[in-house]
């Protein structure tokens, strides 16, 4: 499943996809890591460590913040909600991203003399 | 077996060189939570619990990074077991101090039963137990042991003032009674004083919202 699209290509953007996906909703964990393999159509898996690891520099700049849930049966659930901050940074990110793969492209695939691009 | 105890030592042994913190535990925690869920979604596409764990392991990554930061937490930990530790070192003090005060009242009285001296005057040293008995309910309460944090320092302070004062009016009651001589202001001395000390007593048993008893965190 990973592999079809470089580690490298999107370290850059993790924190940008977790707030797109909170801004959708609270989530947890593993619902996120769900989530994040159906947006990529199964293409792309983020793992775990990846994500906790994301959760946690995210509450330390505020732009998250965590609640336990208060389920009956089985372990409790650590949610996740993005804060005002949070939003405001992925609406730049997203602005950010515009720009940026279109200025990408370009570079990648123009100027070729064969006219392909 | 069962996979959930599997999934416990899983993430204990991911972490089993950290000192011990709140965002271990809470990390901890989630890590489990969530690798379970996991567990029960490959089973139910068919996977054996055993191939069901391996395969949620697998996914995991690589933890270096958390366990790195959970590290550091755990060094904050340590500190604040020197902190504890210092509380606890004046607590003692206090138990000492406590201790001594109450056998100097206890004895001071026995021994002025003894003397040539006014009855009433028998007890007056017992209002050195009593303050004594405050000191030492207060360090003995504010003591960190393996089993139990130390109480919250106001509510500390409450109890040893409930104890103060029910022991307080034995003491306004022996002197009361022995001065006049009557019993009924004895009692009556002894009640007014105690039911303050009394009610706040009962008052501070009900409203014991949380348990000092630790976590134990394994």
């Amino acid at each position: 499943m990973s592999g079809k699209i470089s580690t490298d290509l999107i370290r850059g953007n993790t924190v940008t996809i977790i707030l797109n996906v909170l801004r959708q909703g609270d989530s947890y964990g593993y619902e996120i890591y769900k989530r994040i393999i159906d947006l990529s159509d199964q293409q792309y898996e983020l793992k775990e460590a990846t994500l906790y690891t994301a959760f946690r520099r995210l509450e330390k700049d505020g732009l998250i913040t965590s609640y336990w849930g208060d389920e009956t049966q089985g372990g409790r659930r650590k949610y996740y909600r993005i804060t005002e901050n949070g939003i405001e940074k992925y609406e730049e990110n997203r602005k950010e991203w515009e720009v940026a793969k279109d200025i990408l492209n370009q570079l990648i695939t123009g100027g070729d003399p064969d006219g392909r691009e | 077996m069962d996979v959930n105890k599997e999934v416990k030592k899983y993430v204990d042994d991911l972490f089993k060189d950290v000192g011990a913190s709140q965002q271990l535990h809470d990390l901890k925690q989630e890590l489990r939570t969530n690798m379970e869920e996991r567990i029960k979604d490959y089973q139910a596409k068919g996977m054996t619990e055993e191939e069901a764990f391996k395969e949620a392991k697998v996914s995991m990554g690589d933890l270096s990074g958390l366990v790195d930061d959970m590290r550091e937490h755990g060094k904050d930990e340590a500190k604040q077991h020197v902190y504890t530790s210092m509380t606890n070192r004046v607590s003692i003090g206090g138990i000492v101090i406590g201790s001594m005060l109450i056998l100097f009242g206890v004895l001071m009285s026995i021994g002025m039963m003894f003397m040539e001296i006014e009855p009433v005057a028998v007890p007056g040293t017992g209002i050195f137990a009593v303050a004594g008995a405050i000191v030492l309910t207060y360090s003995l309460l504010t003591r960190e042991t393996t089993k139990l944090y130390s109480m919250n320092k106001v509510r500390a302070g409450l109890y040893s003032l409930a104890v103060g004062a029910m022991l307080f009016a034995l003491f306004t009651g022996m002197m009361a009674g022995l001065a006049t001589g009557e019993m009924f202001i004895a009692i009556s001395s002894f009640t007014v004083i105690f039911i303050g000390g009394f009610g706040l007593w009962i008052g501070l048993i009900l409203t014991s919202k949380s348990t000092r008893k630790k976590d134990q965190i394994t």
